[in-house]
């Protein structure tokens, strides 16, 4: 990929989460979409403004749950019906009750792997490069006590001059260029 | 919660929604509770003349009997089951607690009424259990000499004397129902002299308030569950007096909380189409509360799956046909429908995020939940009588539909007599934190 140049975006600071979701909303109002919020812990109300709420997460979780259970399954079923059959208290070969509780606890493992994996590969990690911590101010507090929100060059949107004025009416800290 | 609210207050008006929302006006249930009881009154009206034509005959009659019971025991679930829940709330605290108590008080109030439908049971109970159609040593014999009891019905009926004979039977009930009766007045009195308190609403009087409700609380969670484990074996188990399982009270407590969380919900959302409930139920709870349904459904049938594999991987003579008699025979219907009613389409719905915080759509599956506990009632019942296990047939048996017919009537019975509680007071504890908490914004989780 070549290298890209430019302007990633505008990176709004803000000292309280009320203030970081008033602009998100107020952005999303006035037709920005390709934005994003960093904060110090989890804001609900951010995700919310942002209408970020729907993912493939769960759609992941629930195929690593349907592969677990008829992995198992198939899996005791071939064991022991035709690769090492035994005569258990003359039960008969295919006894399906006692392949439940290993088919559920694979159910539970495949789900739980694919859910924690899946949200990281759509999460887009493992990154090692991301153009917002070009940013000071960034590196200094998006980890402790600092609100941002990020509006992205490539929103169509997006103008220097227009979105810093339009960032700057809010009671932010400071806005930042954000260079690739 | 990490979300600092105190922000919220400098955020200004043009944001208004984001501000903590006003608190109803009234508390009163609304009017339409007295429509709903109504209604309820028709229904076991109706379900009562449908009932009629099933008592001419012997069978018929036997089975309004058995149906009766099953009736009985789903309405025991709720007055009981409620009373353990409104104290398993005080023990664990929480939003989805408050706004469920006054529901789950109005049901544990309904204990004296469920008593009473156990009179009826004393009078005929030789028609359903053989402790209480032999109870002495000298009938065992004659019945064993009749072959009206096999060898070792009639062996184990001489060992379990001590606790199943009719009158162990009675002191047990009235032990179960007077404690019972207890607690939950304990706990009603209680709530009403907390709104009451003079110094409502300061920390001094929620500390004081907190405490006093989990020390009832904790030691009656215990007590509840060693009384719901002898009433089921009294009341239902014993029906078979030949089985044994020891996870058999644990089972009905479970079956109890997932009847009751229905309930639950499906009280509160049909209060929330009106005020105060509009106001006071926010998704979140519902969310939460719907959360704790899907664990319920999930403890069921572990529970239920566990016995089961014990008892077939065991295969032994005493306990086996237990389960034969209600899988052969046309019985694999009902035990197939039970899985699926009761925890195939509960899990699979209840794993949406949307379809737990959808109103209409929790009501349809609370409904079909509370369903789904009487199938499996049924399915705990009506084996155990010798005409009907692994034997299920409607031919010269049309007797069988009064499990439909009874137990609506019964159950509406209730409903009416739960309804009068509920409207008898606010429909929320007023001095509790979590009233201002549940006024707050909502968070999407």
């Amino acid at each position: 990929m070549p290298p890209r140049e430019g302007i990633y975006g505008l990176l709004a600071e803000f000292n309280t989460p009320s203030e970081l979701v008033q602009a998100t909303e107020a952005a999303r109002h006035a037709g920005y979409r390709r934005m994003e919020c960093y904060t110090p812990y989890p804001v609900e109300e951010a995700a919310e403004a942002l209408h970020f709420h729907k993912n493939r997460v769960p759609l992941l979780c629930l195929l690593g749950g349907v592969m677990g259970v008829t992995t198992s399954f198939l899996m005791e079923t071939w064991i022991n019906v035709w690769a090492y059959p035994l005569n258990i208290a003359g039960r008969p070969l295919f006894s399906w009750p006692a392949f439940i509780i290993p088919a559920y606890e694979w159910t539970i493992l495949f789900a739980g792997l694919s859910a924690a994996f899946g949200m990281i590969a759509l999460n887009g990690l493992p990154q090692l490069y991301h153009p917002v911590f070009n940013a000071p101010s960034f590196r200094d507090g998006a980890t402790t006590d600092k609100f941002f929100l990020c509006l992205e060059a490539v929103d169509p949107k997006f103008s220097l001059t227009e979105t810093r004025a339009f960032l700057e009416q809010f009671p932010t800290v400071s806005v930042v260029e954000v260079d690739h | 919660m990490s979300f600092g609210h105190e922000h919220h207050g400098e955020a200004g008006g043009h944001h208004g929604h984001h501000g903590p929302r006003s608190l109803p006006a009234t508390f009163e249930a609304p009017e339409i509770v007295s429509a709903w009881r109504t209604r309820a009154l028709i229904v076991a009206a109706v379900a009562i003349v449908f009932t009629i034509p099933f008592a001419f005959s012997h069978e018929g009659k036997n089975h309004i009997l058995r149906a009766y019971l099953m009736g009985y025991m789903i309405c025991f679930s709720f007055a009981g089951g409620g009373l353990a829940m409104l104290m398993l709330q005080y023990v664990s605290g929480g939003k989805w607690g408050l706004i469920m108590r006054r529901p789950l008080e109005a049901m544990s109030r309904t204990i004296g009424l469920v008593a009473l439908l156990f009179v009826p049971i004393i009078f005929f109970w030789k028609h359903l259990y053989q402790w209480a159609a032999f109870p002495t040593a000298g009938a065992v014999a004659q019945a064993l000499s009749n072959h009206a009891v096999t060898l070792e019905q009639a062996m184990t009926l001489n060992a379990k004397r001590a606790m199943l004979n009719p009158t162990a039977a009675i002191v047990q009930t009235i032990a179960i129902f007077a404690l019972l009766w207890l607690f939950q007045f304990l706990l009603n009195k209680w709530s009403l002299e907390r709104d009451a308190d003079p110094e409502r609403n300061t920390e001094r009087s929620y500390d004081r308030w907190r405490i006093r409700f989990e020390n009832l609380s904790g030691p009656g969670i215990l007590l509840y569950v060693i009384l719901l484990t002898d009433g089921a074996i009294v009341w239902i188990k014993s029906l078979d007096i030949t089985w044994y399982s020891s996870i058999w009270g644990l089972q009905f407590l479970v079956g109890q909380g997932y009847a009751v969380l229905a309930l639950g919900i499906l009280t509160l959302i049909l209060l929330s189409r009106y005020e105060p409930i509009k106001t006071m139920l926010r998704t979140t709870e519902q969310h939460d509360l719907g959360k704790f349904a899907f664990a319920f459904t999930m403890l069921n049938i572990y529970l239920t799956f566990a016995e089961f594999l014990i008892i077939w991987s065991g295969n032994v003579p005493d306990e086996i046909p237990w389960y034969l008699n209600r899988i052969h025979g046309g019985w694999w219907v009902v035990c197939s429908a039970d899985f699926a009613f009761h925890w195939l389409i509960p899990f699979c719905l209840l794993l949406s995020r949307d379809l737990k915080r959808n109103k209409k759509k929790m009501i349809w599956l609370t409904c079909w939940m509370l369903f789904a506990r009487c199938v499996d009632m049924f399915w705990l019942i009506e084996p155990n009588f010798s005409d009907a296990a692994g034997n299920l047939h409607i031919t010269n048996n049309i007797g069988i539909l009064a499990y439909i017919t009874v137990p609506v009537a019964v159950i509406a019975l209730w409903v009416a007599y739960y309804l009068t509680q509920l409207k008898a007071r606010p429909l929320i504890n007023l001095n509790d934190p979590h009233v201002e908490e549940l006024l707050e914004p909502e968070h999407a989780h």
